[in-house]
């Protein structure tokens, strides 16, 4: 798993690093920024799960680069389950996820909680009804759509791909509740973030219960 | 069903490799349609067949890697879909199947390790295939051939029962193709081996038994041995009087003569230098596997 890992890093080390930067800077933008301690609290939960998604791109990445080069039957002709051929690239996509969503709350916490604050239940809430859900739930959901997709179409190249795509239909879903959440009032926020949060972990169980039906043995196999 | 002919020394020994009523493809359409066939003896078994006669999916079947839309694969009797069976055999692709992101000795360390090989057959398969020099090269920066070669070393990693190699000498030089020809051949004095080429005459060099492939039917199980061109054609060079075989077709500097067949041969000769052509060669220019390629 170590080096399905490390692969994982390797095919998807791009989308990682602006991941992590990004996430970084605006995480830093917000501790500096006039509003500091209201911004933060309102934007930072909201904004990290964008950047998580985007960055765990790998798990996908290697799914299909296995695929194309005929890594993933030859796994198969040793034995190796094609369900845990598709559950080990899940796997990388989480721990892709952690990488963003870790280091993005480790510089977060920390910055706030130097700046002189103390973390409020609203935020604290926020970060683990919404930031911490929502990232898994919308990089897993890239993740499964581009997989299932990916080996359900005839292979192509360039941006007009489930590879290319993935990577908005992971980010559609946090950017949408962050576009929603800053209308609604203050007291239906948590309603509608942690709402939208469960609801879309529901949505990628679903999918992971289709993928079984949906991705048959031939889906491994190399078009080439 | 067809059956390998009788071995051609030594007593029958079990069948390793059986196919009955194979039917398989993809997405429900199929590509392979009742193919029935089964290997008794150590030998190469050349599977020849045009581009798209389904080749590749025999193997993927036979390997397990792709699901009988009907019938079955035995090895020894038991099931492909058993994992003592897939232990028993190799399967070597068209394509590399080398994961990007390694380096040629972490390539073969990962193979090595889902076979459950020792760390001493991958320093085995490096010197074996004549890689050592590549092992801390990342598999992404080799050439085709070389590529090929980490590819083929994993096959070498364990050894098993039934070897499949599809199209194992595409994309190499002439030389690492005959050193692979090689080694395939030394394996086969005691292991199944299917392989399948494009080129024939490396077919008709290696192979022991061919199994043709016409439009997913399995058409041919034979001996190549046995095998006879429906067109018997030998070239000639000459020395000197090569005026008296200007009336013959030519191939680069073979002059062609079509025969009843090799028993022929020798009255050609005679007649030849009976007309005073001094001869410098006789060559049989036909091959009959190319004939499993005709209309």
């Amino acid at each position: 798993m170590l080096v399905t890992l490390r692969r994982g890093i390797l095919a998807g080390r791009f989308y990682l690093a602006i991941g992590v930067f990004v996430s970084l800077v605006l995480t830093v933008a917000l501790l500096r920024s006039a509003h500091g301690t209201t911004q933060f609290v309102a934007v930072f939960p909201l904004e990290v799960p964008v950047f998580a998604s985007l960055g765990a791109m790998g798990g996908l990445m290697l799914f299909v680069g296995d695929r194309s080069k005929g890594v993933l039957e030859y796994l198969i002709s040793y034995g190796v389950r094609p369900r845990t051929l598709f559950v080990n690239s899940l796997l990388v996509t989480l721990a892709l996820t952690t990488v963003v969503l870790g280091s993005s709350l480790a510089v977060g916490m920390t910055g706030y909680l130097a700046a002189g604050n103390a973390i409020s239940t609203d935020l604290e809430n926020s970060v683990l009804g919404y930031t911490i859900p929502m990232a898994y739930a919308s990089a897993s959901f890239a993740s499964v759509c581009g997989i299932i997709w990916s080996a359900l179409s005839t292979p192509r190249a360039g941006m007009n791909t489930p590879v290319g795509l993935a990577p908005i239909l992971g980010v559609a879903p946090p950017v949408l509740v962050l576009i929603v959440a800053e209308g609604v009032a203050k007291s239906s926020y948590y309603d509608v973030t942690v709402g939208a949060a469960l609801g879309f972990l529901a949505v990628v169980v679903v999918l992971l219960i289709a993928s079984s039906r949906l991705m048959d043995r031939e889906r491994y196999l190399s078009t080439m | 069903m067809l059956t390998a002919p009788a071995p051609t020394s030594g007593a029958a020994a079990p069948a390793a490799v059986a196919c009955r009523e194979l039917s398989a493809g993809y997405r429900g359409q199929r590509v392979l349609e009742g193919i029935s066939f089964e290997i008794r003896e150590p030998a190469i078994y050349v599977v020849l067949g045009p581009n798209g006669a389904g080749k590749t999916t025999l193997f993927r079947t036979i390997a397990g890697i792709l699901q009988p839309q009907h019938g079955s694969v035995t090895i020894d009797g038991r099931s492909i879909e058993d994992q003592a069976t897939r232990d028993r055999l190799h399967f070597l692709s068209h394509i590399d199947g080398l994961p990007d992101g390694l380096r040629v000795e972490e390539t073969l360390r990962l193979y090595g390790s889902v076979e459950g090989a020792a760390e001493a057959d991958v320093e085995r398969v490096l010197r074996l295939l004549e890689i050592e020099p590549l092992r801390s090269r990342f598999v992404s920066e080799l050439s085709a051939g070389q590529k090929k070669r980490v590819a083929i070393a994993r096959i070498f990693l364990r050894e098993r029962d039934v070897y499949l190699l599809d199209e194992p000498t595409a994309n190499l030089d002439p030389k690492v193709a005959g050193e692979i020809r090689d080694l395939v051949l030394r394996l086969s004095r005691d292991r199944v081996v299917l392989y399948s080429s494009h080129n024939l005459f490396e077919a008709r060099e290696i192979g022991t038994y061919v199994l043709a492939l016409r439009s997913g039917r399995l058409s041919l199980f034979d001996r190549i041995a046995d095998l006879r061109s429906a067109r018997y054609v030998v070239g000639v060079r000459a020395v000197a009087g090569e005026q008296y075989l200007s009336s013959a077709s030519r191939i680069g500097d073979y002059h062609l003569f079509e025969l009843s067949g090799p028993n022929d041969v020798a009255d050609l000769i005679r007649e030849l230098e009976g007309k005073g052509v001094r001869l410098r060669e006789v060559r049989e220019m036909g091959n009959p596997l190319e004939d499993l390629f005709a209309d």
